[in-house]
């Protein structure tokens, strides 16, 4: 039952070793690091490798690739019927979900089904999918079968087997078509099809260790995070974008662009992002943007504690007692429930679930 | 491509100085209009459009020019008396207040898959491997401008392309992460000509 926690914990360790060689050889490696192979790779060299998106077919099942992708690049557009807030897909999964260390939407495919401590069951591909509508986007999820989960499913199913294809001798074949059910459950079913070239080469324990998946984890900070002195960094790398107030940028559309990080439109106090190792690390590997600039470990710890220490939309599974809810679901690195310069964390919650639909 | 060519073919036709009625310039831009015309519009090979801009964009633009941030021998003495807060205000409310020409079928990332050029391509989705996010994710469906991150769409196209060599030679700098110092680094000439070409091509009629 613990296999969720664990797999994840691995390949992010690994990455993480790879990535403190290249940038942070002093530091520290987390002692995750006994747990990897002993051979040292050079930094992204064999991540999964997805095809051009300009080879989507145009059959049926492309075009419900393509509206997955839509929909992961312009989230906005399901504003106010499943999308609560300001946010995009994109914000946190940066190529549209294609790059390694970004959360990609092929490694994450491949590892569901799994259990999640989230919800306590085993979760399929689609019901992930549709807990970052509950939780990130802070809105209403589509229906299991609606056009958008599968839509989305298909999408990142087609990333990861052209990827898994063309590592496997199958390059240039069409990605083969699967049923809905299938789309729905995800790359770890024991009965998921895969061609023979593929299955042989990538058995059922191996499907959620891709490397590249999730954030890439580093090392605990040599100082605690701190609010003060994130405060000073993000107005130094950040606020150029996010604003001063946090609250990203708008276009005149209406649209927002760059995601506000606290506040009514940002991700509710149950998404992954509020936990300061979790944004620690995404901050860490993918912003800023592009990588213009590089933040050291503790910057990114500092900025990570000082974007969490704001008040956010209400975690959707409080009941009316913050406390209760903080000792059932918030046994994590995060301010919910706790005092921060005065304020409770989670007592002046913005409302959860902002959509039009019930 | 064919979808773009009529508001290519109008762009040019249009983004023309002289369209705009004459309206009151006030004293603090007079200069300004001398080079930036009358409608803000500018003019090919001269000077860049501002009609429309955003004004904090503006006004961090004048900052940059006069801190020396920003290098070009015009601008820098034509900021000169934009240093005064009250002058610059008058100047940065008449750009920021002319009308841009619009924006035909706004395009968002999402909407295609396939793209005619390299330059589409980098504009809609950018390119990883080199860390170059896609130009819209910032500047907003056809590069029409969010907040103070600029409008790219319908600006005058040698000044796209300057722009993009100057992050490149450091010649403009200031951006505190130099995220477009950054991505114009990794930017080809050609690749330069192309996103100076397509974003230049993406206006319409200038509204009343």
């Amino acid at each position: 039952m613990k296999m969720k926690q664990i797999l994840p914990l691995l390949a992010l360790g690994f990455a993480s070793s790879l990535f403190s060689q290249a940038a942070f050889s002093a530091d520290a490696l987390p002692d995750r690091q006994q747990e990897l192979p002993a051979v040292k790779k050079k930094a992204d060299t064999d991540y999964l490798t997805p095809r051009s998106l300009d080879q989507v077919p145009d059959t049926e099942f492309g075009d419900m690739v393509r509206l997955g992708y839509s929909l992961f690049v312009n989230s906005q557009q399901m504003r106010g019927k499943y999308v609560g807030n300001d946010q995009n897909c994109v914000n946190c999964h940066m190529q549209a979900g294609i790059k390694a260390n970004a959360a990609p939407l092929w490694a994450g495919f491949m590892a569901y089904p799994a259990y999640r401590k989230k919800n306590d069951k085993v979760n399929s591909y689609a019901e992930r999918v549709q807990g970052c509508f509950t939780y990130s986007m802070n809105g209403k999820p589509p229906a299991y079968d609606s056009p958008e989960i599968l839509a989305l499913s298909a999408y990142s199913y087609w990333l990861a087997m052209s990827g898994l294809m063309d590592r496997h001798g199958l390059e240039g074949q069409p990605v083969p078509e699967i049923s809905n059910a299938m789309l729905q459950s995800g790359g770890k079913d024991v009965n998921f099809p895969l061609p023979k070239e593929v299955a042989d080469a990538f058995p059922l324990e191996e499907r959620g260790k891709l490397k590249g998946r999730g954030y890439p984890k580093i090392a605990n900070p040599k100082q605690e995070p701190s609010p003060e002195r994130g405060l000073v960094v993000y107005n130094q790398y950040c606020s150029t974008c996010h604003s001063a107030d946090g609250q990203g940028l708008k276009g005149s559309d209406g649209y927002a662009y760059i995601p506000p990080l606290w506040g009514a439109k940002a991700y509710n106090w149950g998404a992954g992002m509020h936990r300061i190792n979790t944004a620690a690390y995404f901050i860490y590997e993918n912003m800023p943007l592009g990588k213009s600039a590089q933040l050291t470990q503790q910057q990114a710890w500092d900025v990570a504690a000082y974007i969490n220490s704001h008040e956010r939309p209400q975690d959707p599974r409080y009941k009316g007692d913050l406390q209760k809810n903080r000792e059932r679901y918030h046994n994590h690195q995060g301010y919910y429930g706790q005092k921060i310069g005065g304020k409770t964390l989670g007592e002046q919650a913005y409302p959860n679930g902002t959509v039009d639909h019930e | 491509m064919l979808k773009r060519l009529p508001s290519m073919i109008l762009g040019t036709a249009l983004v023309a100085p002289q369209v705009i009625m004459a309206q009151d310039v006030p004293p603090a831009a007079a200069v300004c209009v001398s080079c930036h015309g009358q409608s803000g519009l500018g003019q090919p090979n001269v000077a860049p459009m501002l009609a429309g801009l955003n004004t904090d964009y503006l006004n961090e633009q004048i900052d940059l020019f006069l801190s020396g941030k920003r290098k070009d021998p015009v601008m820098t003495a034509m900021s000169a008396p934009l240093a005064d807060p009250a002058v610059r205000k008058q100047a940065l409310d008449y750009f920021s207040n002319l009308s841009a020409p619009s924006i035909k079928d706004l395009e968002y990332r999402g909407d295609r898959l396939r793209f005619d050029t390299a330059a589409e391509t980098l504009a809609y989705q950018g390119d990883w491997s080199r860390n170059i996010p896609a130009c819209t994710s910032c500047h907003g469906a056809s590069g029409m401008g969010v907040g103070h991150i600029p409008r790219l769409a319908g600006q005058q196209e040698y000044y796209l392309a300057k722009q993009l060599q100057d992050w490149q030679q450091g010649l403009r700098t200031g951006d505190p992460i130099n995220m477009m110092g950054h991505v114009a680094g990794e930017l080809s000439a050609s690749e330069i000509k192309g996103l100076a070409s397509y974003f230049s091509s993406l206006s319409g009629e200038v509204k009343k």
